[in-house]
């Protein structure tokens, strides 16, 4: 099989759903992916690990009082000046 | 009420949509709501007094991160709990999904997991794992910008995300297991 073996396949998973690989990389991991069942299960594993990464980690937001505050600071800011 | 200067406009409209972000890096950074909420107020104030050495148009939320990373180093104490290294190297890269192929080989039991849990496995992780993971995977950062943002290479940004996800992975899955939310064919005996 020419291009990437499973091992390099498998350390390349990450950065290869993260598009961060070189387009040549990204084509050979695809083609990889394609042809390798066991890779191709990593893949779908790495990428739920990723969605949930993503949307679980990322629902906090910026308390409304905090929020007020620092606008009520920057306003004060402006006037200063 | 005075009119606003296209500064105080552009910063409006470039540094405020990031509020969210800054206060979720915060926290992570910081392991303290209080803490994160002082962190993420000294950072805007700082970025507005600095607001004219920002390239306009260019990647605001990073010239933030960079503005609240570096204002965490210098006036920020550390987390107080040293958070538990796992010996990586003794590892092997993909034991833990070999471990689970056969029962949930797509990971779908990651989707269980509550999400005080999963913020509880991050702010487990080493400082400089944590917070390539949180850049990256939570924010959506790229590599690229997180590099310029830390200051270290590319290929750092790299071993670390990979590291991270790892020890990542086999703390949440620790986690499963022990809830029950995946049974491990053969449990170690």
């Amino acid at each position: 099989m020419s291009g990437v073996d499973c091992a390099q396949a498998l350390t390349n998973l990450g950065d290869y759903l993260k598009q961060e690989l070189t387009p040549e990389l990204m084509a050979e991991v695809r083609r990889h992916l394609e042809r390798c069942r066991d890779c191709f299960k990593h893949a779908q594993f790495e990428e739920s690990f990723l969605t949930m990464l993503e949307t679980r980690a990322g629902r906090e937001t910026c308390p409304a009082k905090l929020r007020a505050r620092i606008l009520a600071l920057l306003r004060a800011e402006v006037e200063d000046h | 009420m005075a009119e606003p200067s296209a500064a105080g406009r552009s910063f409006d409209e470039e540094a405020l949509p990031h509020l969210d972000a800054l206060y979720r890096v915060a926290l992570r950074l910081t392991g303290d709501a209080s803490q994160a909420e002082d962190l993420v107020q000294d950072t805007m104030l700082k970025a507005y007094r600095s607001w004219r050495q920002y390239r306009p148009g260019s990647n605001a939320k990073g010239w933030l991160l960079t503005i609240l990373r570096n204002t965490f180093i210098n006036d920020y104490r550390r987390r107080k709990h040293e958070p538990v290294a796992m010996d990586l190297e003794a590892v092997e890269p993909h034991a833990l999904h070999r471990s689970i192929e056969e029962v949930d080989p797509e990971g779908s039991f990651f989707a269980q997991i509550v999400d005080a849990k999963v913020l509880e496995a991050i702010d487990a992780l080493p400082d400089e794992f944590r917070e390539v993971l949180v850049l990256s995977d939570v924010e959506g950062m790229r590599y690229a910008e997180i590099a310029e943002t830390l200051q270290i290479p590319v290929g750092t940004v790299k071993s670390r995300l990979f590291r991270a996800r790892r020890q990542l992975q086999a703390q949440l899955y620790a986690h499963a297991v022990e809830m029950g939310y995946i049974q491990p064919r053969e449990s170690p005996r």
